[in-house]
């Protein structure tokens, strides 16, 4: 007995610590390390040579744009030089408003191919376009840093273990010994998981390893969750894990390519909006939601793939941003997908999609006036679907006064609050709460999961998990500057803002900040869909990142560049 | 990509947003975690417990599996307020205060917590029966030891009822989370404060004619009662002799006193906070002062602190701090007043007794004693009847008060000698 008591001081100490070092070794890495430029060609114009850093680049005098030329007669957003996966450039006259020219031909929406030594005039100001040659690559990218040299990876992965480790000692000393077997060997495998992945991109010679030891952070707080509400699905959780990290290794693999990722765009859509219609007809109902569909024994909820094709679906090439048809097939999928959510009943899900919807769109056009128009439209749509569905109405009356009605409609909310409360600062340790018993709070390790995560590992522990979300947003908007297309700076912050919002969704719905709306936190909450989505769209992040052999989701520049010498010869 | 990596700073609005949500919570946590562990107090108590009266009586109990009450309805109405339920109903049950609750640690957390109580949960239903129905409440402590015995708030419920229908302040502990006018038992302050100050008050005389003039304004008196010596005066409650003596020792002497016998802070009950009591703060001018001094004016005072008051007189001006549960432990004591000054109140209240109110109303007690009837303003009183048990045996002090009572010495006065002889031959 005095030694278990010891244990829990010990385990509780050293886990807020390790938590608090892995968080802020991330936000250091990201503050603190370069992120230099990759540097594709040069612009001559008169006697000034200027930079092409990204694969998209926007060609005007506006302060936005990205190769500035403030020179008479072009305009503020005059025509973007893109650069392909096999390093063919090509420039496009996005607006189509003419003035475009290579080599005195008339260029089109659909643009036209430049080589090294190519004339690129805009209205009558000539631009002379020079591809940086091998020597001069090399050169370049032998001053960029490489990630992970100030802040080591390693370590930061060796106090997640730490962690998770101690996670396991609490779980010890409180669960029945018949399943004991089972945590140990699920925390194992999640242990040796992420060594595994971090030894592959070793060998690979990755060394950006943040975002992932961040998701994996989140996933042992996630096996916490089900080892304590219901070990008997531990096996299945790692499984899930291991299923999640094979998915997001594979996407981040296909995100490789920029060519092949946008001409998935259409089928990946159409894949989407085929499973939400079959989830329309053949969905089975739980708890209140159709959103599942029972396959082979699994349970699946389709919404939640349907995000991370969303994302997918989403983002966009520089070039085809401002054209039409690309804005209005966007629109159509959006609200598609969102209509397909509200028939579904799933409410929360369908008011994510709806938030990134916006900020995406935002994103893509710079229009506030859109964005207000579109909110007025969903406000009137919403105010219909309360009217209609009065479980929805229900919810928002008991909006922020759970506790006057803790029978009724706040027993949930307060429930996760009293238990939250008795968790203290530091919590009753893994497993030792009441919260987790299903028989009395059925979503406990879903909705409720922040009352869980606080009663049991305490609230700095599950602030420390709220910062993680966090820091992942800054990961995406820090890398999203240096992306090389629009398509994946848009994508990484499309995925982040998913996450983010379905976070606060989950969190300020369970304390009444917010109506309850029963979404996940993400890779907290229990839920194998969830679970593979979160690491499907840690690719779209992992995507972003250019810094010098960070990431695994992109080929290292001077690779590139010798591929296409060979392919030239 | 500039202008698309700048528009996605609106991500950070989002994330502002969510930080600021969290330090919202982070703030209502601090405010009200306490309530809201204690909301759910049977999943927050740990494992099993139990609480147990000093008879052995087990009251409430609950394990993993199920929660148990009294079987007795009667006894689990009278003791509502001692143990509490599983609703957290009411703020002061130990069932809702069970678990320590810190914001650092949270509830802690206890295999087998079983609370063994000083309180006699039959003298509680006497106590209960007694009052029958009337809004009061009947504190009983031995003054030696600082244990207390009885702590009955009228009217309750049955914890074991998911939805009752009470009568209005039902969840209210009349002891310990509400204040009353206290009437003429505020003499009793303004008396020690007296006995302190006025050094020839044994020689003193006083005269009351009905009423007295302070001022310009009239303080009427519940007689006519001609000249009087001080103990006299106390002994028929005479508001003339007694606003005259608080004016005379003027508004800082009496908030003094006030303060020091600790009726303007919140005190706690083995944790549980009472009620802070109220008089005026700043002088409100000599006839103001005068009704304060006879305990009208804003006087407000929650019973236990009076309890506190009246335990420590009876015990020569040491205080044993009050405690309702019975841990290992020895409680602690502090000093109220001089030991003069509590034996010359001793004295007073006996007399109060043996030639106010007769003894033969309270047989065998060897009661020291003082009434009150006080006035709410609407044109019903308070009845209050506050003192302690000159016996060793019985060392008992005790405050009963029954809201809208009636006389002092009527209605409280008989109730009390009705729990008193219980008290004393169990």
């Amino acid at each position: 007995m005095e030694t278990a008591s010891v244990l829990l001081l010990i385990s509780r100490a050293v886990m807020l610590l390790c938590s608090v070092c892995l968080l802020v070794r991330c936000l250091r890495s990201m503050l603190r390390e370069r992120y230099d430029p990759e540097t594709w060609a040069f612009l001559r114009v008169g006697g000034e040579t200027l930079p092409v850093t990204h694969w998209e680049n926007l060609l005007g005098s506006s302060r936005g744009a990205d190769l500035r030329l403030t020179l008479p007669e072009v305009r503020r957003f005059h025509a973007v030089l893109r650069r392909g996966d096999a390093g063919d450039w090509r420039v496009y006259d996005v607006f189509a408003r003419g003035g475009v020219r290579v080599n005195g031909a008339p260029v089109g929406r659909d643009g036209l191919p430049v080589k090294s030594g190519d004339l690129i005039s805009l209205n009558r100001q000539g631009l002379r376009f020079v591809e940086a040659d091998a020597a001069k690559r090399e050169k370049l990218e032998a001053g960029r840093l490489p990630a992970g040299r100030r802040i080591s990876p390693a370590l930061t992965l060796l106090e997640l273990t730490v962690f998770q480790l101690f996670l396991l000692v609490q779980h010890a000393l409180s669960a029945a010994p018949q399943v004991l077997p089972a945590i140990t060997l699920a925390f194992s495998l999640l242990i040796l998981l992420e060594w595994s992945c971090y030894n592959a991109m070793r060998v690979i010679g990755r060394s950006g390893f943040e975002v992932e030891t961040l998701a994996f952070y989140l996933t042992s707080l996630g096996f916490s969750v089900v080892a304590s509400s219901a070990p008997e699905e531990m096996y299945k959780q790692a499984l899930l894990a291991l299923l999640a990290v094979v998915l997001f290794l594979l996407c981040g693999v296909w995100l490789r390519s920029l060519k092949r990722t946008e001409q998935m765009r259409l089928p990946v859509a159409l894949a989407a909006l085929v499973l939400l219609g079959l989830n329309l007809v053949f969905g089975r109902e739980i708890n209140g939601a159709r959103n599942w569909i029972i396959l082979g024994g699994f349970s699946i909820q389709p919404s939640e793939l349907v995000k991370a094709a969303y994302v997918y679906v989403s983002a966009s090439t520089l070039d085809r941003l401002f054209r039409r048809g690309n804005l209005f097939g966007f629109i159509a999928f959006s609200a598609l997908c969102v209509g397909a959510l509200a028939l579904l009943g799933d409410f929360g899900t369908a008011l994510i999609f709806f938030v990134s919807f916006l900020i995406i769109a935002f994103i893509r056009s710079g229009s506030i006036a859109t964005v207000f128009l579109a909110l007025a439209g969903a406000g009137m749509a919403g105010m219909l679907a309360v009217s209609v569905k009065p479980h929805i109405a229900r919810r928002f009356a008991s909006w922020g006064r759970a506790w006057a009605d803790r029978w009724g409609t706040g027993y949930q909310q307060t429930r996760a609050m009293s238990a939250a409360a008795a968790g203290g600062l530091f919590g009753k340790g893994a497993g030792a709460g009441w919260l987790h018993d299903l028989r009395l709070n059925a979503a406990a390790n879903t909705d409720l999961v922040f009352g869980l995560v606080c009663e049991e590992l305490g609230l700095l522990i599950a602030l420390c998990a709220m910062a993680a979300v966090l820091i992942l947003v800054f990961f995406a908007l820090r890398s999203a500057r240096n992306g090389r297309s629009a398509y994946y700076a848009i994508a990484s912050c499309a995925a982040m803002t998913m996450l983010l919002f379905q976070m606060g969704l989950n969190v300020f719905g369970s304390i009444d900040l917010l109506p309850f709306t029963g979404v996940p936190f993400p890779f907290v909450s229990k839920g194998g869909s969830s679970l593979l989505c979160c690491w499907m769209l840690m690719a779209f992040i992992k995507g972003a990142d250019n810094r010098k052999d960070a990431s695994f989701a992109v080929r290292p520049g001077l690779k590139l560049f010798r591929g296409k010498q060979e392919a030239g010869a | 990509m500039k202008q698309i990596s700048r528009r996605a700073v609106v991500l950070l609005l989002l994330a502002l947003l969510v930080v600021c949500g969290s330090l919202l919570y982070v703030v209502r946590y601090v405010e009200h975690g306490q309530d809201w562990a204690a909301a759910y107090a049977r999943e927050n108590a740990g494992a099993s417990g139990a609480i147990i009266d000093r008879k052995g009586l087990v009251l409430a109990a609950f394990s993993p599996s199920e929660s148990q009450f009294q079987p007795d309805r009667e006894l689990r109405i009278a003791n509502f307020h001692v143990t509490g339920d599983y609703y957290g109903r009411t703020g002061t049950g130990l069932l809702t205060g069970y678990q320590d609750f810190s914001l650092l640690t949270g509830s802690s957390f206890s295999e087998n917590a079983v609370l063994y109580l000083n309180v006699d949960a039959e003298l509680n239903r006497k106590a209960f029966q007694v009052l029958d129905g009337r809004p009061g409440a009947v504190l009983i402590m031995n003054y030696r030891s600082g244990e207390l015995l009885c702590m009955v708030s009228s009217p309750s419920i049955d914890p074991l009822e998911a939805d009752p229908q009470p009568q209005e302040g039902a969840y209210i502990n009349r002891c310990l989370s509400a204040c009353f006018v206290p009437g003429s038992v505020f003499k009793l302050i303004t008396a020690a404060a007296a006995i302190e100050g006025i050094p020839d008050l044994s020689e003193r005389r006083f005269v009351c004619e009905g009423s007295v003039e302070i001022a310009g304004v009239t303080i009427k008196c519940s007689g006519y009662h001609g000249e009087q010596t001080f103990e006299q005066a106390l002994s028929n409650s005479c508001n003339v002799a007694f606003s005259q003596l608080s004016v005379e020792l003027g508004h800082p002497a009496m908030l003094r006193a006030v303060r020091r016998f600790g009726f303007l802070e919140s005190q706690r009950l083995d944790g549980i906070p009472s009620a802070a009591g109220s008089f005026p703060l700043e002088n409100p001018g000599d006839p103001e002062l005068g009704w304060a001094g006879v305990g009208q004016s804003t006087d407000l005072l929650c019973p236990y602190s009076l309890l506190r008051f009246v335990a420590a007189v009876a015990n020569d001006g040491e205080l044993a701090e009050p405690r309702l549960i019975r841990d290992g432990s020895l409680g602690f004591s502090s000093r109220l007043m001089r030991a003069d000054t509590a034996k010359e109140l001793q004295r007073l209240m006996h007399y109060n007794v043996v030639n106010g109110y007769g003894e033969d109303r309270f047989p065998g007690l060897r009661l020291c004693a003082k009434t009150g009837t006080a006035e709410r303003g609407d044109g019903s009183s308070n009845a209050w009847f506050v003192g302690f048990l000159a016996d060793e045996e019985h060392p008992y002090a005790f405050v009963i008060m029954i809201e809208r009572g009636g006389s002092g010495l009527g209605a409280a006065g008989t109730a009390a000698n009705e729990i008193l002889q219980y008290a004393v031959n169990r």
